[in-house]
């Protein structure tokens, strides 16, 4: 009887113990269905949609996020550089190559929760297309760091891991058949203060 | 020992049932979803700013730097409900959310008429009534089908630089959102 009960109560520690953490994990995890993937960027063009999966809902919910609509625009998040090493704040990038049709783009570096990370400067830590300085042949070259640089200079400053949330607004990418042919620029490692 | 072994395969399967279930549920007992931390902003048809930049920690976390926003709360219960706002800014786009903060429409200052902010959202049976006899002031707006009751409307606008910073605010904050009469 004693051993009918514990076991029991074994079963179903497992069950809700179990059952919770995973569904825990799977909502804190960056990672997520539906994800598109060009080189080190990544976006998720259908969160926040009635077509999304239900983790991506859940995840909303939680988070209480408020996506952008297709007519507004589609925003990647790159939490790697072209050499597959993560983000830091203490190094210096350099974002270059072409960028897809669309009205306009920003570019800002974000810390874990994706706002804007604090420089303590009046400078913000974001650049937009209207701003740049322009390569002859229309791309664009932004050296990323706590150094000022000639040219496009995107400040960031502190320690720790760093993400680049790149948003196209006003763009046809945005509807999914756009995606297939989208290149995106290359974040290249320019060196680190140790 | 072999009940021991069927209690950890049920423990399992209930993991998995218990997995589904809580999944699906997260929505519906949500409290720190969009709607809600609205409404512990402010009212219902009250445009209340969503960045930091008019005090305190942003509403609803995740907006670009570079983008001031504004949001209300509406119930197409009490009527339909007409968004406008005053003023040219570079960029707007706006959106209609559901109350679990789906993404239902949205559209930009490109699809506007003479890039002014007038838009109207109601349910398809609100639709045919304003059709019937459509007022002269509601000539010019857009019209926003939702098949939904409660509701977010979002405005985002964009601020290129710092100049910009004044215009855009009063942008959003001579934005009006109210219930309207037909």
């Amino acid at each position: 009887m004693l051993k009918n009960a514990i076991l029991t109560l074994l079963s179903l520690a497992i069950a809700i113990g179990l059952g919770g953490y995973s569904v825990w994990y799977a909502l804190n995890a960056q990672d997520g269905v539906g994800a598109i993937r060009i080189g080190q960027w990544t976006a998720f063009p259908e969160v926040g949609t009635l077509a999304a999966d239900p983790y991506s809902k859940a995840r909303v919910a939680r988070e209480g996020v408020l996506a952008l609509g297709q007519a507004e625009g589609l925003a990647f998040v790159a939490e790697r550089d072209d050499a597959g090493e993560p983000l830091k704040r203490e190094c210096a990038y350099t974002i270059e190559g072409g960028y897809p049709t669309a009205r306009f783009w920003t570019l800002y570096a974000a810390d874990q929760s994706l706002g804007v990370i604090d420089t303590g400067k009046p400078r913000q830590s974001a650049l937009q297309s209207y701003e740049v300085l322009r390569q002859p042949d229309n791309s664009v070259v932004i050296s990323v760091g706590s150094r000022p640089a000639p040219g496009n200079w995107l400040l960031t400053g502190g320690s720790g891991r760093m993400y680049f949330v790149l948003t196209f607004y006003d763009t046809p990418i945005a509807s999914s058949t756009g995606l297939s042919d989208v290149t995106l620029p290359r974040i290249l490692k320019a060196g680190c203060n140790a | 020992m072999r009940s021991l072994l069927h209690a950890l395969i049920l423990g399992l399967l209930g993991a998995g049932i218990v997995h589904i279930v809580v999944l699906f549920l997260v929505p519906e007992f949500s409290e720190r979803d969009a709607w809600s931390r609205l409404a512990m902003a402010s009212d219902l048809y009250r445009m209340t700013r969503l960045d930091a930049e008019a005090g305190g920690a942003p509403v609803v976390k995740s907006v670009d730097p570079l983008f001031y926003a504004a949001a209300c709360r509406f119930d197409l219960g009490d009527g339909l409900v007409r968004i406008r706002a005053p003023g040219d800014v570079p960029f707007w786009s706006a959106s209609v959310y559901d109350r679990n903060g789906h993404n239902i429409y949205s559209f930009n200052d490109h699809n506007a008429n003479g890039g002014k902010l007038d838009a109207v959202v109601l349910t398809p049976a609100q639709m045919i009534d304003v059709r019937r006899d459509l007022p002269e002031d509601l000539q010019g707006a857009i019209f926003v089908e939702a098949p939904i009751e409660e509701g977010i409307f979002v405005v985002r606008a964009f601020v290129p630089d710092e100049s910009w910073k004044p215009i855009v605010s009063r942008f959003l904050e001579q934005s009006g959102c109210e219930l309207q009469d037909y």
